[in-house]
């Protein structure tokens, strides 16, 4: 009885998502002759990707092409899986919810924007992926989205990466307890950080005995206990299911997190920036925790001068999984150059290099599975390089979502907007727009700080 | 009229008003009630429904009510008969929703602390058990602009942030009390994507949110309340929540969520949060809707677009010296300017019954509007059941409104000439069986008509200046007097798009006004108040979110 039930709730689950995503586009290609970079199966040249409904069916050399497929001919190019960038803040209405410190109800995937010209930029840069991130305003912010580039649609659902595991924003340090110092509330240092995490997570606790309570009750007659979206949210992260991404910077609030969680047997984390990882690298990976850092930007304040651009390479070598992400409109366009600087910067080897920005960033969002490599089964999200991407001369050519190309520098628009307020002004058409600054305190700042430039 | 037939019947009135209470509640000392309450307008062309017409036709209205339409049609004693030679009768115009009537009340006090994840929900904007009846006010001039307009009823919504209260519907009439304006009180709850300035919830992330945690908790309310009523007994007391409680008849699908919100994104957020919760669901003041036809069609979602349209964007012209670039960027900039002028044509073809939304209009704006849709497509007859049937069937009142037809009520347009024809004006008015006349107006001379040329104090282009954090700030102001008010438009020098000046005041020489602009999810409010004397203004902008203040002037533009 009860397998027939879970094969019934399995079954009405397949059919959910079968007709919720039905409609996103899926292509057929033939991707020829090219210097294919697998990252998990080395570099093999002069080879094939054939693409069959979105998924990469067969990599090989001399591959037939099927009948009503096209044919690509990649001689002399580069073929990679499509970037990821795992801390974004393009395609959103709005990125912090600020008014608070702990705002765990509240999820990005209610605010993507799929008219963010941006998106288009970023696939202009071989992304095919971001993990759009809510801001670092809150101790406990709200829920990230993991998104596939389809631009063009106006419709959110479209862009959603249908089956990524949920994930949640943390932040430590100076962005959470400035606002809490001009407020006179708690957090004002880091000490009210780590007292906020461990009084949220034992409030969850409460919580979820109330409600275990309440379901165990088998009376007709019971009252539900006060719903609480915002402590439902604290449990799911309690029982594994939304993971943690961590803004974070200094060694010891990093090493503070890991002893939080340790106490709440919470296991996955993901440190999000971790400038100071590379001081408990050994620790981290003791923890399996992860990281996803910049290549080399620092300096921007003050817990964020002791860093080095041997970072993600230290933090690779002593066995952390790490990526590197962009959190910028402008450096999400060439994540190709800032994985290669771990080159330059701690002599990481092409796959480990290439790995920082498509298989790893894929592990820390739990779609491995689907993308971050060139594999017979996994989804056809792909890009083109003229020059190896790890090289300063690459030009992305052109960039493929679920085998569809949604960019191609030889037939690239010079307009791409999706929607144009008819009442605006044309000398208002610039290069540089607000996504290219930082939001991550977006929402959350003060007038003087919203009129400044400086935003990170 | 003779004066003295006038005397004899007023004085036939005075021996009725005592005799009949009921009919004539009020006394009038001022003498301004008129004589009879039937009438009868004769030889008209009655547009019984869109593309239905009768010619010659006579329309008697008695008691609040249409009691006959048609040729054969005997005219009672007591009516006043109209000669509706060459005129044309309409049923009154529906408004789906704006705060007609309605006046904004204060803002509520800011509390002193309002970083908290709960603050009071008053300043929340959660106060979804309210009523826009509570802010009605009859001498509203709102109301007479309306009806001059053509409208008949308004579906009142309530000033707040998300959740105001409920609309109710109004009818457009001179009224001594509120209660005698209100056709239907609390037709739907009202919501919009309106944040609490510098609290939870402060955008569109928390509101959501917000929106989920209300919902639940309203059913767990109910099912406890249900409960609690069948057999209270061993059970304790459910806490009468006025926020829960006020959901109540929208989970048990009795009442619809009226979502005023305009841009698409807003109406796919409404949509999800409908998808998600299962209540009834209407779009109202919608403005980009044609991206949006297949899902209104298969969710049957009920839509009144905004009446509201951009401004024709003003392309170089023919011999200006421009680039390609600029030509292509003007170009697609004209595309998007045809989407929203031709969208209502777009949904009639996909066969969407919508209604329209008068938020925002002034009254002098319909027709322009309409007439644009219309030159973009949209039929006529469309935009009239728009305007009268679609409406009236989304918010439940067909059977009282809407056509012209005996047995509803006499909400009646007349027009000197088919009203979609470009110099129809409406010479009256019939509402709940009242009489309005208007004036036949000449048409204008010299075409202008902005306020420019009148020698208005405040109407015309001021330049502004004020000292922001970033350094000095300057622009226009454009100010426009529409119909006894003003409007206006802020514009900056430095590339910010334009921003609509709201609530626009100027009395004895104190303007105010205030706009709102996005900074990134964040709405900013920017209150301006201050004198003006003759071509210079001296005030002051204030962020209350904030707590930031600054002065600012400005000077006329001599022409």
């Amino acid at each position: 009885m009860r397998t027939m039930k879970k094969l019934y709730t399995l079954l009405a689950l397949f059919c959910f998502i079968g007709t919720a995503w039905a409609q996103t586009p899926k292509g057929d290609v033939l991707i020829k002759n090219g210097t294919v970079l697998t990252v998990t199966n080395g570099t093999l040249e002069n080879t094939d990707v054939l693409v069959r409904d979105g998924k990469i069916t067969k990599i090989g050399k001399g591959i037939r092409t099927p009948r009503g497929v096209q044919e690509i001919d990649a001689t002399g190019k580069f073929v990679m899986p499509g970037i990821i960038d795992a801390h974004s803040h393009i395609a959103g209405s709005a990125i912090n919810e600020g008014t608070s410190q702990v705002t765990a109800e509240v999820s990005m995937e209610d605010v993507v924007d799929p008219m963010d010209v941006s998106i288009y930029r970023a696939l202009a840069g071989g992304v095919t992926s971001i993990h759009l991130m809510h801001g670092s305003a809150n101790v406990i912010g709200g829920q990230n989205e993991t998104m596939k580039l389809r631009y063009g649609s106006t419709n959110p659902d479209d862009l959603r990466f249908e089956g990524a595991p949920r994930t949640i924003k943390f932040a430590l340090g100076e962005n959470p307890t400035r606002g809490g110092r001009a407020r006179g509330i708690q957090p004002q240092s880091r000490m009210g950080v780590e007292m906020m995490l461990r009084n949220s997570f034992t409030q969850a606790q409460e919580y979820k005995k109330k409600w275990d309570a309440y379901n165990a009750n088998k009376s007709a007659r019971k009252v539900a206990p006060e719903y609480d979206l915002r402590m439902e949210t604290l449990v799911d992260i309690l029982e594994g299911e939304v993971w943690v991404n961590c803004h974070s910077y200094r060694a010891d609030e990093i090493y503070m997190l890991l002893k939080v969680f340790s106490d709440f047997g919470i296991d996955r984390i993901n440190f999000q920036h971790a400038n100071e990882a590379y001081k408990v690298a050994p620790e981290l990976a003791a923890f399996g925790a992860t990281a996803s850092v910049f290549a080399d930007w620092w300096a921007y304040k003050l817990e964020v001068y002791y860093s080095t651009a041997y970072n993600a390479a230290i933090l690779t070598e002593n066995g952390v999984l790490t990526s590197i992400n962009s959190d910028s409109g402008e450096l999400i366009r060439h994540l190709f150059h800032e994985a290669a600087k771990t080159q330059k910067y701690g002599d990481l080897s092409d796959d480990e290099a290439l790995a920082l920005v498509t298989l790893n960033p894929a592990k820390q969002l739990g779609v491995d599975n689907r993308v971050g490599s060139l594999e017979e089964g996994k989804d056809a999200d792909i890009a083109i390089f003229e020059g190896h991407p790890l090289s300063v001369y690459a030009i992305p050519m052109m960039t493929f979502v679920d085998g569809v190309k949604y960019f191609d520098r030889e037939n690239d628009k010079a307009d791409q907007r999706i929607y144009i307020n008819p009442e605006s002004n044309i000398e208002e058409v610039t290069i540089f727009d607000r996504h290219d600054m930082h939001r991550c305190m977006e929402g959350a700042l003060s007038f003087e700080e919203l009129f400044s430039t400086s935003k990170r | 009229m003779k004066l003295n037939k006038i005397r004899f019947q007023l004085a036939v009135l005075l021996v009725l008003c005592m005799s009949h209470v009921v009919a004539f509640a009020q006394s009038d000392p001022s003498g301004e009630s008129a004589v009879t309450s039937t009438y009868a307008l004769t030889n008209a062309t009655v547009v019984t429904a869109p593309g239905s017409q009768l010619t010659n036709a006579t329309v008697v209205v008695k008691n609040g009510l249409i009691m006959g339409v048609g040729s054969n049609v005997s005219i009672p004693a007591d009516a006043q008969v109209i000669d509706a030679s060459g005129l044309y009768v309409y049923a009154a115009f529906i408004d789906g929703m704006s705060n007609t009537g309605a006046e904004r009340p204060d803002n509520p006090e800011r509390p002193r602390d309002l970083f908290t994840p709960d603050p009071p929900n008053d300043y929340a904007g959660i106060t979804p058990e309210r009523s826009v009846v509570d802010q009605l006010s009859i001498e509203s001039s709102a109301i007479a602009q309306m009806r001059e307009a053509g409208f008949g009823i308004s579906n009142a919504a309530p000033y707040g942030r998300m959740l105001p209260g409920s609309t109710s519907l109004i009818i457009l009439k001179d009224a001594d009390h509120v209660d005698e304006l209100v056709l239907e009180k609390d037709n739907a709850l009202y919501a919009q994507w309106v944040g609490a300035p510098g609290a939870y919830p402060g955008n569109i992330l928390g509101m959501m949110a917000k929106w989920r945690n209300l919902y639940t908790n309203a059913v767990n309310d109910k099912s406890h309340a249900d409960m609690f009523a069948e057999n209270p007994s061993g059970l304790p007391r459910p806490t009468n929540d006025r926020v829960s409680m006020a959901f109540y008849p929208v989970l048990t699908k009795d009442k619809s969520v009226m979502f005023d919100v305009d841009g698409m994104l807003e109406v796919r957020r409404a949509m999800r949060l409908q998808r998600d919760l299962g209540f009834k669901l209407i779009v109202a003041g919608v403005e980009q809707s044609w991206t949006l036809i297949d899902e209104l069609k298969s969710t049957n979602t009920p839509i009144f677009l905004s009446l509201d349209l951009p401004k024709e964007p003003k392309n170089a012209k023919e011999g200006d010296d421009i680039s390609e670039e600029v030509e292509a960027l003007e170009a697609r900039r004209m595309e998007f300017y045809n989407l929203h002028v031709g969208q209502a044509a777009e949904l009639e073809k996909a066969g969407i019954k919508f209604g329209f939304s008068a938020k925002g209009i002034r009254g002098g704006d319909l027709k322009k509007n309409l007439t644009t849709m219309i030159e973009h497509g949209l039929s006529e007859d469309a935009a009239l059941a728009a305007l009268t049937t679609n409406a009236a069937d989304i918010l439940g009142i067909s059977q009282i409104a809407g056509t012209v037809q005996t047995g509803k009520v006499a909400n009646l347009m007349v027009t000197s000439a088919p009203y979609f024809t470009k110099d129809s004006q409406v010479r009256y008015m019939f509402v709940d069986g009242e009489k309005y006349e208007y004036e036949k107006k000449e048409a204008k001379k010299g075409g202008n008509s902005s306020a420019d040329a009148s020698g208005d104090a405040l109407a015309g282009t001021w330049n502004y200046s004020f000292e922001s954090p970033q350094g000095v700030s300057e622009g226009t102001f454009v100010f426009s007097k529409i119909d006894g008010g003003y409007t206006g438009v802020m514009t900056f020098n430095d590339g910010q798009p334009d921003s609509d000046l709201r609530d626009v005041s100027f009395r004895n020489g104190e303007l105010s006004f205030n706009l709102e602009f996005d900074a990134g999810g964040q709405s900013i409010v920017l209150n301006v108040t201050g004198a003006v004397t003759g071509s210079t203004f001296d005030g002051t902008i204030t962020v209350d979110q904030f707590d930031f203040s600054t002065p600012i002037s400005a000077t006329k533009d001599g022409k």
